[in-house]
């Protein structure tokens, strides 16, 4: 008993040591790159829309590239189409230039 | 007021001495005998032993009067030993191409039914009027890169759109060219974010549109450079001894020069015979007909002298049928200035 009592000491020491280096990554990640992936990801959100758009423009009335190229992509647009639209097509107001 | 013109390099000398010549193009004002002249060429070459195809991307093609048989949206129709025509049906066409974007919507996806706001998009996309052009365009490079003929004729469409199909080319080339830029920075933002996070990348689908915008670009950069490639590229421009046609030529000769395609040379066609006028009982009405095409026969040969790739007469029966189109093929790769002498 006292056995497994000790072997349980030393397997919890580890388990309780890596959440504190995981707490840390935690924090240190949400320190010094959390900005920054953020920045990265919404960089990437703004050139997937512009792809959208320059492909696709014509679903919106923009026409831009011709259809018969924009649907040679189109199988790979369309999961993203509604969310693209949404965004695309929302009103905006002062509070999004907060996020 | 006889104006000899002639030749001064026809048009089987001009093959003979460019052999690496492999794309034919016929271009002109619409109804100036654009069709008989590619079919005539098609048809000296087959019967030179080269395997030929003859292909039509003018939408009012009439390759089906010229052979008096049916080949409009029948695939490569043998015409006769070594010789082919195409026909583009571009509505066909654009129907089995958005079968082929939904079919494979529906493989990737494993969906029943299409969304309705990407079936409506597929449905509204063949009203568009680039659809035709572009559904012939592709058609004409699948065909020119299949290497299947030793030759590839194209009566092409009107000078105007033949102008609109060039640009076309270079415009759509340089915007994939900018979409592959979008499309490569947002792969590395995304790249970034799942080396610097936890962020899944997305590299897979990323290099299935790459690869699409490639194949796009590839398309259309090879017609871009086919048409300003003098060693394999042959241009002709048909015209007729009138004041509308030739200032027509003058500007398309422009227009291609700053696309930097460089025209091979001029045809003259419809030419009524001099000896004609000075026959007996000829009505005036054909007398004056005559001296003006003489006229401006004089103005041809000092614009476009040594472009002159041939002079073909207006024939006693309209040009159809291969033995019209043999007899065509005669005077066009033969001494076609004597007549005229």
């Amino acid at each position: 008993m006292s056995v497994m009592r000790g072997a349980e000491k030393k397997e919890g020491e580890p388990k309780k040591e890596r959440e504190i280096i995981k707490a840390a990554k935690g924090v240190m990640y949400g320190m010094a790159l959390h900005g920054m992936v953020t920045y990265a990801l919404r960089l990437r959100m703004h050139m997937e829309n512009l792809f959208m758009l320059i492909t696709m423009g014509d679903m919106l009335g923009v026409p831009v590239l011709p259809p018969y190229y924009s649907l040679r992509l189109l199988p790979y647009a369309v999961p993203y189409l509604k969310t693209w639209k949404q965004t695309l097509l929302r009103d905006r107001d002062i509070t999004d230039s907060l996020y | 007021m006889t104006t000899a013109v002639s030749a001064t390099q026809n048009m089987g000398l001009y093959l003979a001495s460019n052999p690496g010549v492999k794309y034919i193009l016929f271009g002109g004002k619409g109804g100036l005998g654009k069709t008989t002249l590619s079919a005539a060429t098609s048809y000296w070459l087959a019967k030179q032993g080269k395997k030929v195809c003859v292909f039509s991307t003018d939408p009012q093609a009439s390759l089906t009067d010229i052979f008096e048989r049916k080949i409009f949206g029948q695939g490569e129709v043998e015409i006769a030993k070594n010789l082919y025509a195409l026909e583009i049906d571009a509505d066909k066409r654009i129907a089995e191409y958005q079968n082929e974007i939904r079919q494979k919507i529906r493989d990737m996806y494993k969906m029943e039914t299409i969304p309705e706001e990407v079936e409506d998009y597929i449905n509204s996309s063949s009203a568009e009027p680039a659809m035709a052009e572009s559904a012939t365009f592709d058609a004409m490079v699948e065909l020119m890169t299949s290497g299947r003929y030793d030759y590839y004729v194209f009566d092409m469409m009107p000078h105007g759109h033949a102008i609109r199909f060039l640009g076309m080319a270079d415009i759509l080339d340089q915007w994939v060219a900018k979409i592959m830029e979008v499309r490569k920075k947002a792969g590395e933002y995304k790249e970034s974010a799942s080396v610097l996070g936890s962020q899944k990348g997305g590299l897979a689908q990323e290099d299935y549109v790459l690869k699409e915008l490639e194949f796009i670009r590839n398309r259309l950069d090879f017609v871009s450079n086919m048409v300003r490639d003098k060693t394999h590229t042959a241009f002709f421009y048909v015209l007729i001894p009138e004041l509308m046609p030739i200032l027509d030529t003058r500007k398309a000769l422009e227009m291609f020069r700053a696309f930097d395609v460089t025209v091979s040379g001029v045809v003259v066609n419809q030419v009524y015979p001099q000896e004609l006028r000075d026959s007996g009982g000829v009505p005036d009405f054909l007398k004056h007909k005559i001296d003006s095409q003489q006229e401006y026969l004089g103005q041809i040969k000092g614009e476009f002298a040594d472009l002159i790739r041939g002079v073909v007469p207006m024939l006693d029966r309209e040009p159809k049928g291969l033995e019209m189109i043999g007899r065509v093929a005669g005077i066009l790769f033969g001494d076609s200035g004597v007549f005229l002498r």
